[in-house]
């Protein structure tokens, strides 16, 4: 092939698929986030974000930690923080169950349900 | 993470802390919460509590999903010398030199397979949850061809492509893979699993291994510090341990059969780990010692043991690899004080056991001195043959099995696409005779462990 002449060639590229993954099931098995076959995915549909609060004061707040290593004392130092510089927010820290992977609906519900006015989830690994 | 929340219409607010987070002091994190968001420049705690109290804006208020654009069959033609820039600056391969996938290549390559060329082969991403991108045999033709791989390879490429795993999943912990084939195809396309699988001395295995990380690169998006976040990377992912398995010099049945599969199906099997540990000589004895003194993410462990090893293990008594398996489960106990002591079971392992997730519940539950398996099954062990019996030896590695693919599913009806003079590199000297290698005779009763029969 002369250099240069010019040459067609095809984009190696892959394309959007309009399928996404998503956080596995509550009861998958950790080891389900090695094989694309037990990752669950879906198509997506656009998720209006809930209202803001107006202040924290009085206010409770969860600190979910996901579980990464280091969530756990990232979320305690998170709470000292709040204890000192805004000693009027309540926070409650939980830790999502099972793995990093997983979905955990019955605390997305609990924090719903027992007066959660805010949450702050972290953090990635 | 806030670019792939958008493109799925869900603007989620995310500040975000320095970093690493895992295995630092309390004093750095909390260095880290009062210190400022190193993408903003800003106060972490300021973006925290605005993200919690500032009014939606509009775009929040009216999410709408984000869709990449589609790209064109055909770059724009251009030099051989200017495309293969483009190529290198785009990221699009991996660092080597490619083959350019010009048409008439490409279309050389599509004749080793009978699928047409607009089939959908499968999804690919290197994160769990963005967007997957999809791929056709055409595509993955190109990159096999980029790979410098002849249409007789095509039918394992396409394999690997239909297993959508890509070989560098994004972790910040930087994945290792191997992949090995099993079957009759091992010896058709001149796969080599004897002296120096897996070094660079064969083509079938270098070019099969390489496209797998090209299919990585160009369809799951692999771009360093955007989605792949590991931060030393894996050098295995240049070729990712691809080899065949040493069927006919092995004691055992081979690792497709035990798998599920006949053993006159041709097969790829994957593995995820992290590390490859150390070379270790002697028995199964040695090998549950070893595997004791590591600590464990996933309790997987894969051995790749020469074939005199796998002899050997059955001369110790183990009549499948199975039978050496459970025995090397039992035998590789470790104090649950000594368990729980590593950073990464205090991380993971220990959380699992407050929620009261077994075993790890009660495992926390044991004193110290008692004894558990962290290798819960036999199924968390692996054994594959390869090399070529110039050394007794075996290699550990963390990798856990994914999957096995069908080869045969890609192969042409007619038969492998061969070319008239197939491109071998030279083979490797190997005993003609059999005569090499230890005989069974030779291996000391005295050390034979006793099989466990419970599974």
């Amino acid at each position: 092939m002369e250099q240069s002449s010019k040459v067609s060639v095809l984009d190696p590229r892959g394309q959007p698929s309009g399928v996404f993954g998503r956080r596995l099931d509550a009861q998958s098995k950790p080891s389900d986030i090695l094989n694309p076959a037990t990752q669950p995915s879906s198509d997506v549909k656009p998720i209006t974000m809930a209202p803001r609060l107006n202040s924290l004061d009085g206010k409770t707040v969860y600190l979910v930690e996901t579980g990464f290593g280091g969530s756990f004392e990232f979320m305690q130092e998170l709470q000292d923080w709040f204890s000192r510089n805004m000693p009027s927010v309540k926070t409650l820290i939980r830790h999502k169950r099972g793995t990093m992977f997983t979905d955990d609906p019955d605390l997305w519900r609990e924090i719903k349900s027992s007066g959660g006015c805010a949450a702050i989830l972290g953090v990635g690994g | 993470m806030e670019r792939n929340a958008r493109t799925r219409g869900t603007p989620l607010r995310f500040s975000f802390p320095l970093y690493p987070v895992v295995g630092m002091s309390r004093a750095v994190l909390r260095q880290y919460i009062e210190g400022n968001d190193p993408i903003t420049s800003e106060p972490l705690m300021n973006e925290v509590i605005g993200a919690l109290t500032a009014p939606l804006t509009e775009k929040e208020k009216h999410p709408t999903t984000v869709r990449k654009p589609r790209h064109p069959r055909l770059l724009a033609t251009d030099t051989a010398e200017n495309l293969h820039r483009q190529f290198i600056e785009n990221g699009w391969t991996d660092g080597l030199p490619i083959v350019l996938p010009t048409e008439a290549r490409v279309a050389e390559m599509l004749t080793g397979t009978d699928h047409p060329a607009d089939e959908i082969v499968g999804r690919m991403i290197i994160t769990t949850h963005q967007e997957k991108m999809e791929y056709t045999v055409e595509k993955v033709a190109a990159i096999a061809v980029m790979a410098g791989a002849r249409p007789e390879h095509f039918p394992v490429i396409l394999a690997l492509a239909a297993s959508q795993e890509p070989s560098m999943p994004s972790s910040t912990t930087s994945w290792g893979r191997m992949m090995i084939v099993n079957g009759p195809i091992r010896n058709e396309i001149g796969m080599n699993c004897g002296t120096g699988a897996l070094s660079p001395f064969n083509l079938a295995n270098a070019v099969i291994g390489r496209a797998w990380t090209l299919m990585s690169i160009n369809f799951a998006e692999a771009r360093a510090g955007e989605n792949f976040m590991a931060t030393f990377g894996h050098n295995t992912n240049y070729n990712n341990m691809c080899c065949g398995e040493n069927e006919e010099l092995s004691a055992y049945e081979p690792f497709h059969v035990q798998r599920g599969f006949r053993a006159d199906e041709s097969v790829v099997s994957l593995f995820r780990g992290w590390n490859v540990l150390n070379f270790g000589i002697g028995s199964a004895k040695e090998m549950a010692h070893v595997i004791s003194t590591f600590g464990v993410m996933y309790p997987a462990v894969t051995f790749v043991v020469d074939p005199l090893v796998a002899k050997n293990l059955r001369a110790e008594g183990f009549k499948t690899k199975r039978d050496a398996c459970r025995w090397i489960v039992e035998n590789s106990r470790v104090p649950v004080g000594h368990y729980f002591e590593g950073e990464m079971q205090a991380g993971m392992a220990a959380a699992l056991a407050k929620q009261g997730i077994e075993p790890f519940a009660s495992w926390a539950k044991l004193p110290k001195e008692a004894l558990i398996a962290p290798r819960r099954s036999a199924d968390d062990i692996n054994f594959i043959v390869v090399g070529g019996e110039t050394n007794p030896m075996w290699i550990t590695t963390d990798f856990a099995y994914t999957q096995s693919v069908s080869i045969d599913n890609w192969r042409p009806k007619a038969g492998l696409r061969r070319d008239p003079k197939p491109l071998r590199m030279p083979a490797p000297v190997t005993c003609r005779d059999g005569m090499c290698g230890i005989p069974e005779v030779a291996v000391a009763k005295a050390d034979k462990p006793e099989p466990v029969d419970a599974d």
